[in-house]
């Protein structure tokens, strides 16, 4: 079990990332990475804070300045893109750091998740879905979004994501600086959005959270893959063990 | 009817009003003129530093390409500044599209820095090239009969009709680009420019827009200054503190972002500045500026989000109570 594993061979999966070299100013963060997502997969990025995790995740929605390698999402060349064209394609990235729109209310952030697909009829039962999802969020409805909680911030940045429909969905960081209750509802969220048929590419410093409900992942270090596997092959992995689960 | 439509009623009639109990020839009615520009302009600054929240330091590059376009083309070819006022309109337009490419990536003070830089660029030109704009010497509107189609007038009463217009025009863009679909983006580009990218706005594109119409409607302000005064040089309309920093300041303290911010700074500072300089220029050199300044950090003190700040918050209780 120590080679990558490959997603249902024969088909291309949803998202590849290959031989990917980025950075910002001066030197490069990653150095040929290699990662790809299956139709409706849930895989994890695991590595220690500067190993370039969200370089990579930044990389796949354009956010990165300077990258060179190849990035393909359901057959369309993602390097040829402004990141704004990306979540029309069906990718949706909740950032690090909580990013909501402080003085829009839950409501307006929620519905601006949706601008790259806003003629799609099927935007008022994806906002109904999220409300469901999260049912706090129901309640702020009205509220400004700068005025929740961390947790509830986290709530409103993932919904919003949501909104676009996403076959991918990005999430970086998600229980960074929150409560541990907080953290298990948004994972519970995140297991129900993966088995709503949504792929998910999560990076995560919690690995034993990450581990739990990813189905598959990688290991980067220094801007480099030097671990690809099951996530039960990677628990039981000495390496990942002492490393990252301090055990 | 909404309070703040009522409000601008009520404004709009005592500002049209207001002239016939004035003496047309006399220093209020041109005081209360200047007022009427400076909101005007500090409105068009109010697109790009309001909505996109972006502090240009910088607006005098286009009211000075405004000014002087307009001017240039009537002292050698004898054409209409409302024709001169349109081309003026059209290069402030390309010149603030021009320098949206290398200050896009900038925020906060690096863009406050840059544009800044891009406003001394212009006014150090213009001092410069004589054989065009006359140089430090400034230049003249050559005169001419009353006429409005060469908007040149002896009285200061229809100037002062020209600048109300002026302001209503302008504040009606703003009230409209604002709540719409180029608002709905610029808010979302301003409050979180990163996250607005990975919804799929357009940062790039959302934010040149709003350049775009700020530099074109703040260059024909120019042509309009230019035909008031009849005369100026490169400091009177490419200056940084009598143009760039003056209509960014009047804003910022009437009220950023806000529709009426603009309107009342401007109805404070002007008014202001020539109490300060008629009451206090006898005196001690330097004085009337001292007075001016402390009143001035008097009211960011005290009112730091804006002088409408408090009718804002007054008027959104209102509303919650209302929908309740």
């Amino acid at each position: 079990m120590s080679a990558p594993v490959a997603t249902s061979p024969g088909t291309e999966p949803l998202l590849s990332v290959e031989e990917l070299h980025a950075g910002y100013d001066a030197a490069d963060v990653l150095h040929g990475v290699s990662v790809t997502v299956g139709m409706g997969e849930f895989v994890c990025v695991l590595g220690a804070n500067t190993a370039g995790k969200s370089t990579l995740l930044r990389s796949v929605s354009r956010l990165v300045p300077r990258s060179r390698g190849r990035i393909r999402f359901a057959g369309t060349d993602l390097m040829a893109l402004p990141s704004h064209a990306v979540p029309g394609l069906g990718i949706a990235h909740v950032p690090e750091g909580r990013h909501v729109f402080p003085d829009m209310t839950v409501e307006e952030n929620l519905r601006l998740g949706a601008f790259a697909v806003r003629h799609d009829p099927a935007i008022s039962g994806r906002f109904d879905g999220v409300l469901r999802l999260f049912p706090r969020l129901a309640e702020r409805r009205r509220q400004r979004a700068g005025t929740l909680s961390g947790g509830e911030q986290q709530m409103v940045a993932v919904g919003r994501a949501l909104m676009l429909g996403p076959r991918l969905l990005i999430l970086d960081e998600p229980s960074h600086g929150l409560a541990p209750i907080v953290v298990d509802e948004l994972h519970r969220a995140f297991l129900d959005i993966h088995a709503g048929g949504t792929a998910i590419l999560l990076v995560e410093q919690n690995t034993a959270l990450a581990l739990s409900v990813a189905s598959r992942g990688y290991v980067l270090e220094s801007g480099r893959v030097v671990l690809a596997d099951t996530a039960d092959a990677l628990a039981d992995n000495p390496r990942v063990r002492e490393a990252y689960l301090g055990i | 009817m909404r309070p703040s439509l009522v409000l601008a009623a009520v404004a709009l009639t005592v500002a049209a009003l207001l002239p016939l109990t004035l003496d047309p020839a006399g220093y209020l009615i041109r005081v209360l003129t200047v007022t009427l520009l400076f909101a005007a302009m500090s409105q068009a600054w109010n697109i790009v530093g309001g909505l996109a929240n972006q502090m240009s330091l910088g607006h005098a590059a286009f009211f000075g390409i405004g000014a002087y376009t307009s001017t240039i083309l009537l002292v050698n070819y004898g054409l209409s500044p409302w024709i001169g006022m349109l081309a003026g309109a059209a290069l402030g337009a390309a010149f603030a599209a021009l320098v949206s490419v290398p200050t896009m990536g900038l925020r906060g003070h690096y863009f406050a820095l840059a544009t800044l830089a891009f406003g001394e660029v212009m006014r150090v030109i213009a001092n410069s090239w004589p054989s065009l704009t006359g140089g430090p010497a400034g230049i003249s509107v050559p005169f001419a009969p009353d006429s409005l189609l060469m908007l040149q007038f002896k009285s200061t009463l229809p100037y002062y009709y020209l600048m109300l217009a002026a302001l209503v025009l302008v504040t009606a863009v703003f009230v409209v680009t604002k709540a719409g679909a180029l608002g709905y983006r610029l808010r979302a580009v301003k409050e979180n420019p990163d996250a607005a990218e990975v919804v799929g706005v357009d940062t790039a594109r959302v934010k040149t827009i709003a350049a775009v119409m700020s530099g074109g409607i703040m260059a024909a302000l120019g042509t309009a200054y230019a035909q008031f005064t009849f005369f100026f040089d490169p400091e009177t309309v490419f200056g940084l503190g009598p143009i760039s920093i003056r209509v960014a300041l009047i804003a910022i303290l009437g009220g950023i972002g806000t529709a009426a911010g603009p309107i009342v700074g401007a109805f404070v500072i002007i008014p202001l500045e020539e109490l300060a300089n008629s009451w206090l220029s006898a005196g001690t050199a330097g004085l009337s500026q001292l007075v001016y300044g402390i009143l001035l950090m008097l009211i960011i003190l005290v009112q730091p989000r804006g002088l409408v700040a408090p009718v804002e918050a007054l008027a959104a209780r209102w509303r919650t109570r209302r929908a309740r």
